[in-house]
This record gives C-alpha cells, sequence and structure tokens, in this order.
C-alpha cells in the first residue's frame, strides 16, 4: 500500500469519525435546547391562565380557546399535577397531522378545581432543527472533502524529496561506481536521511571496493604459490631416477596441489559472481551455447555410452554475461555427465524459454533444500568440489533466472528459465 | 631459440627457465617491468612470457613497448588473475597468447612450440620424429608417407606428447590439454587412459615401435 493512500485512509477514518460523534452530539444539545424552550413557553402560558381564571371565574364547565390550543373543564377536586406527552392534531391551516407537546395540570381559584390542556405546536422547531442538520451535515462533507484533497497536496509536497531519495536508491547499483549525490532540500529531517545514506553508501562502496581488490590479491597471493608447488613437483616427476613408490608419492601431492588450485578458482568465481563483478551483458543463444558444448564433450560421452539426446528445436535466449553463461553450461552438463551410470541417458530439451537438462544417475532423489548448498556434496566423489552447483544457482540468481530440481521416472531435472 | 622469462616470483621463474632449457631453449629472466624494458629493447627474442601483475607495474606495458621495436617476437601472457579483461587487453594488444597460473608446465611448454611453429615457419614447418611425420597444420600425420587416420582429441594428444618428448605428463595435464575447465571430471581420465591406448596402438601398428611408456600412476612418456 502507498504511504499517501494509508495516510490519507487513517486521517479520513478520523476525521469522520469525529465529525459522527460531532454530529450526533450537537443533533442531541440541540434537541434539549429546544425541548427546554417549549416547556418555558408552556409554564409561561400556565401562569398566565392560572392568573387569568383567579380574576375572572369561567362561565360555563368547558372551555375552549379559538385556536384549540387551550381547553379548561372544571373538575371535582383533584390533588395538584402536571404532565408532558406529545400528541398528533389536525391543523386547520396545515391540513395535515402535525406533531404538538401537550401539557396538562390542576388549577384553582378560591374552591373551584380545573383540569386545564395546553398543546403548543412543534413544526417550527422541527424544521428549524431539519435546516439546522442538514446544514451541518452539508458542511461536515465539504469540510470532509475539503480536508482530503488538502493532505493529498500537503504530503505529496512534504514527501517530494523521500521519493527523490527512494528512486535514487532504486536507481543505485553497487559496484557501478557511480557518484552518488541527493539535492538539499531544506527539510531537516530528509536533509539528515540524505547525508546518512550518502555516508552509507559511501562506505558500502568503499568496502565493496576493498573486498573486491582483497579477493582478487587473496587469489594472487594464493594462486602464485599454487603454480610453484606445482611446477616444482612436476619437475621433480620428471626425474628418471625416482622409483614406482616415490613416483606415486609426489603425484598424489602433485593431484593435491591442483585440486587446491581448481577450488580457489572456484571459490574466486563464486565471490565474484556474489560480489556482481561481471557486469557486461549481451543476448545469448543458450542453444547454440549447449550445441557447442556437448560437440566438445562428444567422446567422453560415448566413453560412457552414454545416450545424447537433443531436441533444441525451439530457440532460448537468456541476457547475460556471456564467460557466465559457458560456465553455468558447463558447470550443468558435466554435472550430468559425472553422476551418470554407464549406458546412461542425457536429455537437453528447449521448450517456452526453458532448458530442461535431464540426466539418469547412480543416487536417487537428491535434497532441494541442499542441491545448490557449497560443500553440500551427496555423494563421494571425490573429483567433484562441491560448488559446481552453487555456481550455477548464483549465475542463475544473477540474471533473475531460475534453476530448478526435480526427480522423475528415474532421471534427475535441472531446469532454467527466466523468473516471471 | 631465446626467450625472456618476466615473472616477478622467483622461485617459479627459475622452474620455467630450467625446464625451458632442458627442452634447449635460451633463457633470460627479469623480474621488474624496468628490467624486462631494459631487456626488450637492448636485445631480440623469439618469444616473450610475460607476467601481468609485477611489483613496478603491469606486463601490459612490456607488451606495447616490444610490439613497437620487435613485433615478430611470440608473447604469451601468464598470468594470475583470471579475468577476462587483461585477458581482452593484452590479446587486444598483440599478445599471442593467455596462460593462467597455476599451468601444467607441459601445457607451457607445447604453448611456445606451436607459437614459434606459427610464428617462425607460417606453420609449414614439418614436424619429423622417428618414422612419423606430422604436418600440424593440415592436422594430417603421416606414416612411411601414408596418412595415419586419427581423431580431433588423438590429434592433439600427439601434438601435446610430441611438443614434450620424453617428458612424464600427468593425467591431469594431458586431460587439461584436451578439454581444459572440463578436465576436473574423472571420466577424463577415463578417456585419456583409453585415447592414449588408442593412440598407441594405431601407431605401433603402422610403425612397429612402440612409443609409449606407462609411468605407474602418474601418466605417459612419449619416447622416440
Amino acid at each position: 500500500m502507498k504511504l499517501q493512500t494509508k495516510i490519507n485512509i487513517r486521517f479520513l477514518t478520523v476525521t469522520f469519525l469525529v465529525f459522527t460523534v460531532a454530529g450526533v452530539l450537537f443533533f442531541f444539545a440541540l434537541d434539549k435546547v429546544v425541548n427546554q424552550n417549549i416547556h418555558e413557553m408552556l409554564e409561561s402560558r400556565k401562569a398566565y391562565i392560572i392568573l387569568n381564571l383567579q380574576q375572572n371565574e369561567p362561565i360555563t364547565d368547558l372551555l375552549e380557546s379559538p385556536d384549540h390550543s387551550i381547553f379548561i373543564k372544571r373538575v371535582e377536586k383533584t390533588g395538584e399535577y402536571k404532565r408532558f406527552s406529545d400528541t398528533l392534531a389536525y391543523d386547520q391551516e396545515e391540513k395535515e397531522l402535525i406533531p404538538f407537546r401537550k401539557m396538562t395540570f390542576s388549577a384553582h381559584s378560591g374552591d373551584q378545581h380545573y383540569q386545564v390542556v395546553l398543546l403548543q405546536s412543534l413544526l417550527e422547531s422541527e424544521d428549524l432543527q431539519m435546516v439546522i442538520v442538514s446544514f451541518m451535515t452539508g458542511l461536515f462533507g465539504l469540510v470532509l472533502l475539503a480536508l482530503f484533497f488538502l493532505n493529498g497536496w500537503l504530503s505529496n509536497k512534504a514527501w517530494n524529496p523521500f521519493f527523490k531519495s527512494l528512486s535514487v536508491l532504486i536507481t543505485w547499483k553497487i559496484g557501478e561506481n557511480q557518484a552518488v549525490s541527493f539535492d538539499r532540500t531544506g527539510i531537516s529531517e530528509f536533509d539528515q536521511l540524505n547525508s546518512t545514506l550518502e555516508n552509507m553508501m559511501q562506505k558500502i562502496q568503499a568496502d565493496f571496493v576493498n573486498l573486491k581488490e582483497f579477493t582478487e590479491n587473496a587469489s594472487h597471493e594464493i594462486q602464485t604459490p599454487l603454480a610453484i608447488i606445482k611446477s616444482k613437483l612436476e619437475m621433480v616427476l620428471q626425474d628418471k631416477t625416482l622409483n614406482d613408490q616415490q613416483h606415486q608419492r609426489i603425484h598424489a601431492a602433485f593431484e593435491s596441489a591442483n585440486r587446491l588450485s581448481k577450488l580457489n578458482e572456484a571459490l574466486l568465481l563464486l565471490s565474484k559472481i556474489e560480489n556482481r563483478q561481471f557486469v557486461d551483458s549481451s543476448e545469448i543463444d543458450v542453444c547454440k551455447l549447449i550445441q557447442s558444448r556437448l560437440e566438445y564433450l562428444e567422446e567422453l560421452f560415448a566413453l560412457k555410452q552414454i545416450e545424447v539426446t537433443v531436441r533444441l528445436e525451439s530457440q532460448v535466449t537468456f541476457n547475460m554475461n556471456s564467460l557466465l553463461a559457458d560456465i553455468l553450461i558447463n558447470n550443468l552438463l558435466s554435472n550430468a555427465l559425472r553422476h551418470n551410470i554407464e549406458k546412461g541417458k542425457i536429455t537437453v530439451l528447449s521448450e517456452n524459454q526453458k532448458i530442461t537438462i535431464s540426466n539418469t544417475g547412480r543416487e536417487a532423489e537428491m535434497d532441494v533444500s541442499r542441491l545448490f548448498r557449497r560443500f553440500a556434496k551427496q555423494t563421494t566423489t571425490s573429483e567433484s568440489n562441491g560448488l559446481g552447483l552453487a555456481i550455477a544457482h548464483e549465475i542463475c540468481n544473477n540474471y533473475n533466472l531460475e534453476l530448478n530440481y526435480h526427480y522423475l521416472n528415474g532421471m534427475h531435472n535441472m531446469a532454467i528459465k527466466q523468473k516471471s | 631459440m631465446k626467450i625472456l622469462v618476466i615473472e616477478d616470483e622467483q622461485a617459479l621463474c627459475e622452474t620455467i627457465v630450467s625446464y625451458l632449457e632442458e627442452e634447449g631453449y635460451r633463457c633470460e629472466q627479469a623480474g621488474t617491468v624496468e628490467l624486462g624494458s631494459e631487456k626488450v629493447n637492448l636485445y631480440e627474442y623469439d618469444c616473450m612470457l610475460v607476467d601481468i601483475g609485477l611489483p613496478d607495474g603491469s606486463g601490459l606495458s612490456l607488451i606495447k613497448e616490444l610490439k613497437k621495436c620487435h613485433p615478430e617476437t611470440g608473447i604469451i601472457i601468464i598470468s594470475a588473475r583470471n579475468s577476462m579483461d587483461d585477458k581482452i587487453s593484452g590479446l587486444d594488444l598483440g599478445a599471442d597468447d593467455y596462460l593462467t597460473k597455476p599451468f601444467h608446465l607441459p601445457e607451457l611448454n607445447s604453448r611456445i612450440k606451436s607459437l614459434l611453429r606459427r610464428r617462425k615457419f607460417e606453420g609449414k614447418q614439418e614436424l619429423i620424429i622417428d618414422k612419423i611425420t606430422i604436418l600440424p597444420e593440415n592436422r594430417q600425420v603421416l606414416v612411411n608417407a601414408e596418412p595415419l587416420q586419427l581423431t580431433r582429441k588423438e590429434f592433439d594428444m600427439l601434438m601435446f606428447f610430441v611438443s614434450n618428448r620424453g617428458r612424464v605428463l600427468s593425467k591431469e595435464s594431458i586431460a587439461e590439454h584436451l578439454w581444459g575447465d572440463f578436465a576436473d571430471s574423472a571420466d577424463s581420465f577415463d578417456f585419456v587412459y583409453s585415447h592414449v591406448k588408442n593412440l598407441r596402438r594405431k601407431l605401433l601398428e603402422r610403425t612397429g615401435t612402440d612409443y609409449f611408456q606407462n609411468v605407474y600412476g602418474t601418466g605417459y612418456t612419449f619416447i622416440a
């Protein structure tokens, strides 16, 4: 959810709640005031009538005012009472039933007792209430609308520097030595944020360069002594005076040095990929690449009597570094070869921008969670260094490709496709 | 044949030089760009091996210098940095080949030989080893003036053996020569074994001589 949408929703919810509560309270207060007003009016009429009754005795037992708002009835002696009630009565002028407030009370003058009924129309006060309520509702609606737009505009303006910084961050790529700079915003929080970001990014950039230099230097420093060890051992192996046993021992040392240097190379490659040091990329025709690699390996397949089936009719292209594409295909194909059985099968299939390399193998289904981890060897073959698939996986990650493994009908399948 | 080896690692430099001297080359060493540049300007060499990372600069500058005064000299870069950039810029400057450290000495030897063959004889040289005649340019092998059919890999293997005559060639170096990065597959050692067997049989049938010698547990030697 966008920041502004979120702020707007909260803001509008709170405003709406406040307005609703205020509106309801206002309505009741208004109602109470109007009621009080009417009661006061009735009370004053009551006092007037009592005064009149005491001065002029009525002639008849039942008196009614011409506007039907006062009824006076002579009654037997009763106690003092006063009652309010609401009622509807037909109004001649309005020609409809309208609400009235009715006041019934007792009065006496000398030993004469009366029951007096007063009626007060509520029509005007209801009309007044109606007008006030609808006016207030309209006003609330307008204020809400105005606040909504004002808030949108204000937050847009206030957050603008933030969005600018965000777009700088999104386009920033570590390793592409671009200078980062944020404009001064004049808002202290954003300036603080930007300067912190700037410092952080410079530090990250510097660390990255350091690390890159370190890995390169470390490999250089390791490769050179290894080269010396290997070449010296190779020289010793040329010695004609060595006996078989000495030969074998030196050869074992030579073999280990060889493996060590391959391991070093692979680790270096992996860290280079992880550090995204392969920047150039181009459209790679993967089918063509696989075809040429397969030709290269022909003899090795023939030796193991592996039946290779190639179905690469549908063209697949990935946008990636050409060296890494080479390594990716190399690793997957040599994996399919290395873990295969005598007279086994390898199938390479392309369809819908997806490449699948399948092979028969000595092992049953592999554990997917461990398969792509470094040194997670699931076999005991010593010639594999346990980095091949980790490298392949890292390469795929780098180019938004998906490397999937599944096991079906005795075939191990590795599939590469673009992440959707 | 004179070769200039520019490598700052003394131990490695000595090994390279002693291996190459056993092959009959005359070698000179330099450990810095300064010394290298002095030698390049003063003398003439048939081939220069140059390391990129030298203590006082980049070997790439020496390639530029050499190309200016002796363009006919062959250049092989030996670098510990397996970096595409170095490789591309080196080859762009006119280097003929690129080897990544650590490399096998027989591999270096065979690269030098093939480079000198291309440079000096424009590849038209015939190699005559006992009863075998090799025409490297046509990738053809003749025995008693009659062609011997070899597969592509068998031919590469024969060239590698011939370049390193009398040397013990380990299975690793043969496999790496033939497959490069694929060589770490154990199957390639089996392949080396079966193809040496085939090559050996083919040559034995046609020449009546067994040129190969097993070195137990290590590899093979080509003797002629």
